[in-house]
């Protein structure tokens, strides 16, 4: 019994010296997050996600405001411009940068960065179309670059900047070429305001602030610590406990967190939910366009944003309408564009193309990253569909599964969906050439001949007006000839410390702008 | 001796051969890793590129026979995801699974003990029964609820305890007891009949006449020897522990092997899977080489056997 006895006594000393941390008054600042996509360190390395971390080690070519606008203030370069033909674009880089090694930032790393983000090792975001338009860079002073590219264009400095994935991450070319890849993947350097301190792979990433920086002078946070965290549960027990600060969280545990005063920061319309059919269609019911007009009438988009999402989404009517792109294209979602939620409607439009029997669809299911809703979504859609005569199979899968048959084309006319991050017009651009421009093949799912010649213009536009009214048409053409099943646009929580303060999470796709809640100026 | 040790020496390392060639297939099998590394706007020259960087473009055959080959020298590769040496990874999370193992394996020896000696002590009554019902519950209530509900009631409510990490001793309690618990079961057992077994000899029958106090027959005499089974069993069961610690180690954040096993089937990098299927192989050889070698040691009826 005595045994027993020291034994609870001993616990219950390690429960009190162990008690919440506390977040109050501390240097440091917690994340928790429930991925760190591939937790490689270095920019040319990873896909989109490790921009939450690398993009306070990095400072990018073009800096952008958290609201996704080009800022001069924001990054290495101070101002760009292109030539007359659009072929040149000059970049006037801040003078007195510095690495974290104390080497100045200058024009050689610019091109050696590029050069490696567009090189055949690397696997960003976007190094294909980068690869693809730039000819050469060219340094004629130690504070100026010039990038040449093979065609007119206007997209060079919203490729480079922060606003897109990692390619314009500028890195030291001292520093890599003394100790090679391996040795920067383990510890980069980078002239962010945060420097690298520690990995430990499958738990965190530790950084430290450095005393001053050009862009958000003296940190307020000496330490930034991302936590993986994949279980929701224990995030907000660390949440609770006062161990993490920020942390990303489940629509559907928003109001319960709310009510126990955690301010929760809503990335508004962070992706848009949009169906589609793996192509081709011929042979294919959704070859007739009433059908596939029937299959988005037959969906109650706010019922689903309601019961599926917590509320906390809003419909959306434009496949692959990127809405953070609309201000800047000029387009606007009419109501005549609307889907009403139409039944009756639907199956008459079956009936007229000859489907009145219905048919039978594959409705692949799956989750997906920031869509922990995902199987119950692909089984709702199911659901409505089978309302109004659609023979539907559920096939529950993983998403590469789903991706190789898309991709494939090996499931022609099944279903399949993806939760895509808003992004700004040129971002959407990028992304709407991958999955609607036919000669992108496989990721295609359009394959529309008048789609195809606008976008081929859109990339030698050197007027931006011009460039809005292509993609702008290229908008409404995909949504008068109902080219997938545009469904929601969901709204991603994060919750945060009742002690973090104000934070601006901004509209840039896998950026928080932490360096702009640790900014003391 | 020698002669046994050796024959069983070798039926463990052409176990292990062959679980790398069933490995190898089977991380193939579940399809192509570049589609969850490469971004959808990947292009096919990405992909080619991607292929040939990695080594993927190779032939099977080949890719085989360098996996198997690197893998004697303990170079297991590159990993896909973490694009860094497989053997690091190993090195880095190895050492949390094995301490996590060791705190829960302690866990559950001091439920099993009590628990074991209460029943066989008490057999047939209430308290039997209850210990029952304990050891029980923990091998059948699913480990990943376990742990969800002790993180949100004691670790983010009462806040006793943290939810996640392993930076502190306190770290280990939860996760510790969330997989000490479901191995009390069968340790309490195997303590309980042992025991029953022990106070039926004559021996404690012997010490009883003579006058010894009950709970120094029970907890001094009996418990020694009732104990031979348990600790026999005890090495098994710590590679029990270190190799079904997925659901914990995710749940409760703990970069251990059972996590790097759980991101590398969810992302199929190859290396890392095949590095942890076979680490997790040898371990169990090893222990199961090691407890065939006691036994053999304490009965030599079963060298002769063997």
């Amino acid at each position: 019994m005595k045994t027993t006895r020291a034994l609870v006594v001993a616990l219950l000393s390690l429960t009190l010296v162990t008690g919440p941390a506390g977040a109050q008054g501390k240097p440091e600042l917690t994340v928790a997050l429930s991925s760190f996509s591939t937790e490689v360190l270095d920019p040319v390395l990873g896909g989109h996600i490790v921009k939450y971390y690398l993009s306070l080690m990095f400072d990018y070519l073009v800096g952008v405001t958290p609201d996704g606008q080009p800022s001069k203030d924001g990054g290495l370069a101070t101002r760009w411009e292109p030539s007359p033909d659009h072929r040149r674009w000059t970049f006037y880089l801040r003078r007195g940068v510095k690495f974290h090694t104390g080497e100045e930032v200058t024009a050689e790393d610019v091109k050696f960065s590029l050069q490696r983000a567009i090189g055949k090792r690397s696997t960003t975001g976007y190094a294909g179309p980068l690869r693809t338009l730039i000819q050469d860079i060219e340094t004629p002073a130690p504070d100026r670059v010039v990038i040449v590219t093979k065609e007119p264009t206007l997209i060079i400095p919203t490729y480079l900047s922060r606003s897109l994935s990692t390619e314009g991450m500028i890195l030291p070319k001292k520093y890599l070429e003394a100790n090679g890849d391996d040795v920067f993947a383990r510890k980069p350097v980078g002239s962010g305001p945060y420097r690298f301190v520690e990995q430990v792979t499958g738990s965190h990433i530790k950084l430290t602030a450095v005393d001053s920086h050009w862009r958000i002078g003296a940190p307020k946070y000496k330490t930034v610590t991302f936590k993986l965290v994949p279980e929701e549960t224990t995030r907000v027990a660390l949440l609770r406990r006062g161990e993490v600060d920020i942390a990303d969280v489940s629509r559907d545990r928003v109001a319960e967190l709310e009510r126990e005063g955690f301010p929760i920061h809503m990335r508004r319309e962070e992706a848009i939910l949009t169906m589609w059919w793996v192509l081709p269609r011929d042979g294919m019911p959704t070859k007739d366009k009433r059908v596939r007009e029937a299959l988005n009438l037959a969906v109650d988009r706010s019922e689903l944003a309601q019961s599926i999402f917590a509320g906390r989404a809003d419909p959306a009517f434009v496949p692959m309408g990127l809405s953070w792109s609309y201000r800047d294209l000029g387009f606007k979602v009419t109501p005549e564009m609307h889907y009403p939620y139409d039944p009756a409607r639907a199956k008459s439009l079956l009936a007229e193309a000859g489907y009145g029997g219905g048919f039978s669809m594959d409705v692949y299911a799956y989750q997906l990253p920031g869509l922990p809703e995902g199987k119950a979504f692909a089984e709702a859609m199911a659901g409505y569909w089978q309302k109004i005569g659609v023979k539907i199979k559920v096939i529950p899968v993983d998403y590469p599964a789903f991706r190789k048959n898309w991709f494939d084309r090996a499931t022609p006319g099944a279903v399949g969906y993806y939760n895509i991050a808003n992004r700004d017009w040129i971002g959407t651009y990028a992304l709407i050439e991958k999955m609607a421009y036919s000669k992108s093949k496989g990721s295609d799912v359009v394959n529309d001949p008048e789609i195809d010649g606008m976008l081929e213009q859109v990339p030698r536009q050197t007027d931006k007006e011009k460039f809005a009214v292509l993609m702008r048409n290229v908008y409404t053409r995909l949504r008068s000839e109902h080219y997938g099943v545009p469904v929601v646009y969901l709204h991603s929580p994060y919750a945060a410390s009742k002690k973090l303060g104000k934070w601006t999470i901004g509209t840039v796709m896998y950026d928080f702008f932490i360096d702009e809640l640790a900014s003391s100026k | 001796m020698l002669r046994f040790v050796l024959a069983r020496l070798v039926q463990s390392l052409v176990a292990l051969a062959i679980l790398t060639v069933v490995v190898f297939v089977l991380a193939r099998a579940t399809g192509d890793p570049l589609q969850l590394i490469l971004p959808m706007s990947a292009s096919e020259e990405d992909y080619a590129n991607a292929r040939q960087y990695l080594g993927l473009d190779r032939p099977y055959v080949e890719q085989y026979f360098s996996f198997v080959g690197k893998a004697l020298t303990g170079d297991f590769g590159n990993s896909l995801r973490a694009r860094r040496p497989v053997i690091e990874l190993i090195r880095d999370r190895l050492p949390n699974s094995l301490k996590l193992a060791a705190f829960a394996m302690t866990v559950s020896l001091l439920m099993a003990f009590p628990l074991g000696v209460l029943a066989a002590v008490r057999k047939g009554t209430a308290i039997d029964r209850a210990a029952q019902v304990i050891a029980v519950l923990g091998q059948s209530l699913p480990t990943f609820w376990v742990a969800i509900v002790l993180i949100e009631v004691v670790a983010g409510r009462l806040q006793w305890l943290p939810a996640a990490g392993n930076e502190r001793l306190a770290s280990y309690v939860l996760p510790g007891f969330t997989l000490g618990w479901f191995v009390v079961a069968g340790m309490m057992r195997l303590l309980r009949s042992g025991m029953l077994e022990v106070l039926d000899s004559e021996y404690v029958k012997l010490a009883r006449v003579k006058g010894v106090a009950e709970h120094r027959v029970v907890w001094l005499h009996a418990l020694k020897n009732a104990l031979i089974p348990v600790v026999t069993f005890a090495g098994i069961y710590f590679s029990i522990l270190v190799t079904t610690a997925i659901v914990v180690e995710t749940v409760f954040a703990w970069p251990g092997l059972g996590r790097l096993a759980y991101e590398a089937i969810t992302s199929r990098d190859f290396p890392v899977i095949q590095a942890v299927v076979l680490t997790t192989a040898a371990i169990v050889a090893l222990v199961n080489l090691s407890v065939d070698c006691l036994y053999a040691f304490i009965d030599p009826r079963i060298r002769y056997a063997g």
